[in-house]
């Protein structure tokens, strides 16, 4: 059984087609297509990247010889580099941190049985809605320091943040980065940790009630054992989209104020179209492209692991 | 009853904090995109405007060629909801119906096609593109969008699939129909409602995406509505931000709507995905 089927039966066991002749091959036509279009739009420009990392390429693209290994020492001895590199494994650990610790106790309120909590569901999810690139806008202007609400609601409440320029250190604008990255990946998170809240059977809990366990013991001993490997999974998939998240940086501080709020996919992006080292930028994206290979061969373990306990 | 009232209350309590920080931006571009350019940078900001000024709605679209955004935007997106579909629908019928051999690496594929991002392929695709002579077409974002969406309408499409009693098929071929007429016939039909919310969802992932289509579409006439926006920020000598404000608001609420009704589909999508 696959990876990525769920703990219900998979149609796996209930085939029933017609009786035929050999293996099926002919029935290969039907995911053909699929195989050639990810091939041509996803295969080749893996190719190609790997292709520009190990040449020498000159600004506009053109491959002028074999470099080896030497535009990775190049992208090493950059300092901004390491300094990207730094400030990614803050912001992804940072990001995904967040968003779980906030995302389980969200979850747990979201599966309870209360009054409108469609309403409640619906407007956990809405950011999931919305393009990364207009939150990161509003953001940007929701902070803005002379004309933004971020500074108007907290003067309202009394508080002197009037006229604060919050994007104009990297601290501050880093920090606002982060927090907008986890109130995006907040609907994901909820959802895969509602998934398994549900699938947690009730009886454990009448159980436990049984023998006179408390709310919070249940929730100590019985839900967050359970979700464990949900979450494990949550985290997983997080950091692989939060890893090379672009639109939020990239729009509200473009990687600045002096390469402050820089991560790699940043780094590579200016590389590549501001100064036109593309064999710098494809070799960051190979190593980029590696550590996302091994968190998805992480990522295809855990499943595996999850399904073979069902 | 009154247990539950009091349950409830608590629980809106608790999630009061992320509800206000989720809408607090849209209470930003209301107030924003509604008032008159000097009141924005007035010294004084106030949240309410003082009259209800529709005027940044019509320079935008008159004065800013925002229609014409939204129409690549609108080109792209349907484009990659049907080439993904047309690709996607023959594979969840296999994976869901049929014998393939190999069907397990098959999934695993496009559990992997779905983990990489475009954005670290960003100079292959780029590349790619050029060659193709692609660069500023749309159709190049067509296919871009349509092969990193596939997988997830795979997934959304076989889960409904599986809900559909094979017998239906069955007695069709009984009677005597093809293969292929049974799929036409009966099978595609009854999942209509599936394909409709699959539809939906590759249909507002491509409308959001941002980094392709920046890189790709390199000529002003050509920009999606989300790179348009972000690009009106940065050309100007001050920033205008009750156009912005009003752009993101008509580029995202309706699309928000549209996923607010279709949200519960997606879990279903995820666990045959493979989170659950």
């Amino acid at each position: 059984m696959s990876a990525m089927t769920s703990s219900k039966p998979t149609p796996a066991t209930t085939k029933a087609t017609r009786p035929r002749p050999g293996q099926g091959f002919s029935n290969l036509a039907f995911i053909l297509p699929s195989i050639l279009l990810s091939f041509v739009i996803i295969g080749y420009p893996i190719f190609e990247v790997v292709r520009m990392a190990v040449s020498d390429v000159n600004r506009f693209g053109k491959i002028q010889g074999f470099e080896g290994l030497g535009n990775f020492f190049k992208v090493f001895e950059d300092p901004i580099f390491i300094q990207s590199t730094y400030q990614t494994i803050i912001w992804t650990v940072s990001v995904v941190g967040g968003t779980v610790l906030i995302a389980i106790p969200v979850a747990i309120i979201l599966n309870e049985d209360f009054h409108g909590r469609s309403i409640a569901r619906t407007i956990v999810l809405l950011p999931w809605a919305v393009s990364l690139a207009m939150t990161a806008l509003v953001w940007r202007f929701v902070v803005n320091g002379d004309f933004g609400t971020l500074n108007l609601a907290l003067t309202q409440l009394g508080l002197p943040f009037n006229n604060h320029p919050w994007l104009a250190t990297a601290t501050s604008a880093f920090t606002i980065e982060i927090l907008v990255g986890i109130l995006v990946s907040i609907p994901f998170t909820v959802t895969i940790i509602l998934g398994g809240l549900t699938s947690i059977p009730v009886t454990l809990y009448e159980a436990a009630a049984m023998d006179g366990a408390t709310k919070w013991q249940s929730l100590t001993r019985i839900t967050i054992p359970m979700l464990k490997p949900f979450l494990q999974i949550a985290i997983v998939l997080n950091v692989i989209y939060v890893f090379n998240s672009f639109p939020i940086i990239w729009i509200m501080t473009n990687g600045g104020p002096a390469n402050g709020t820089d991560i790699l996919i940043t780094y590579v992006y200016k590389q590549a179209f501001a100064f036109g080292k593309l064999d710098i930028a494809a070799a960051a994206s190979v190593m980029m492209f590696l550590v996302l290979l091994g968190f998805s061969v992480l990522y295809l373990f855990m499943t595996r692991q999850l399904a073979e306990r069902n | 009853m009154p247990r539950k009232v009091v349950h409830s209350v608590l629980c809106w309590l608790g999630l009061s904090p992320l509800l206000i920080v989720v809408l607090f931006p849209y209470a930003t571009m209301l107030s924003t995109a509604l008032k008159q350019k000097d009141e924005i940078f007035q010294f004084e900001t106030k949240w309410l405007p003082d009259t209800l000024y529709f005027g940044n709605f019509v320079e935008l679209f008159v004065d800013r060629g925002f229609g014409r955004a939204i129409g690549n935007s609108l080109y792209i997106s349907i484009g990659a909801t049907l080439v993904s579909l047309l690709v996607a629908l023959p594979a969840a019928y296999a994976l869901s119906r049929l014998r393939i051999p190999g069907q397990s690496a098959f999934r695993t594929y496009l559990l992997v096609t779905q983990m990489i991002s475009p954005i670290v392929l960003i100079i292959g695709l780029f590349r790619l593109f050029a060659y193709l002579g692609m660069i500023n077409d749309l159709n190049a974002l067509v296919f871009a969008h349509s092969a990193f969406y596939m997988a997830f309408a795979v997934w959304m499409l076989q889960s409904y699939f599986d809900t559909i009693p094979k017998e239906l098929e069955e007695a069709a071929w009984m009677d005597g129909a093809s293969r292929l007429k049974s799929f036409w016939r009966v099978f595609l039909p009854l999942c209509l409602p599936g394909i409709a919310v699959t539809s939906l969802f590759t249909f507002v992932n491509s409308w959001n995406e941002y980094a392709i289509s920046l890189t790709i579409l390199r000529e002003g006439s050509l920009q999606t509505a989300p790179v348009k926006i972000a690009f009106l920020t940065g050309t100007l000598y001050e920033t205008e931000w009750n156009i912005i404000m009003a752009a993101t608001l008509i580029a995202t609420v309706p699309v928000a709507i549209v996923f607010a009704s279709i949200q519960s589909y997606l879990i279903r999508g995820l666990s045959l995905g493979g989170v659950k």
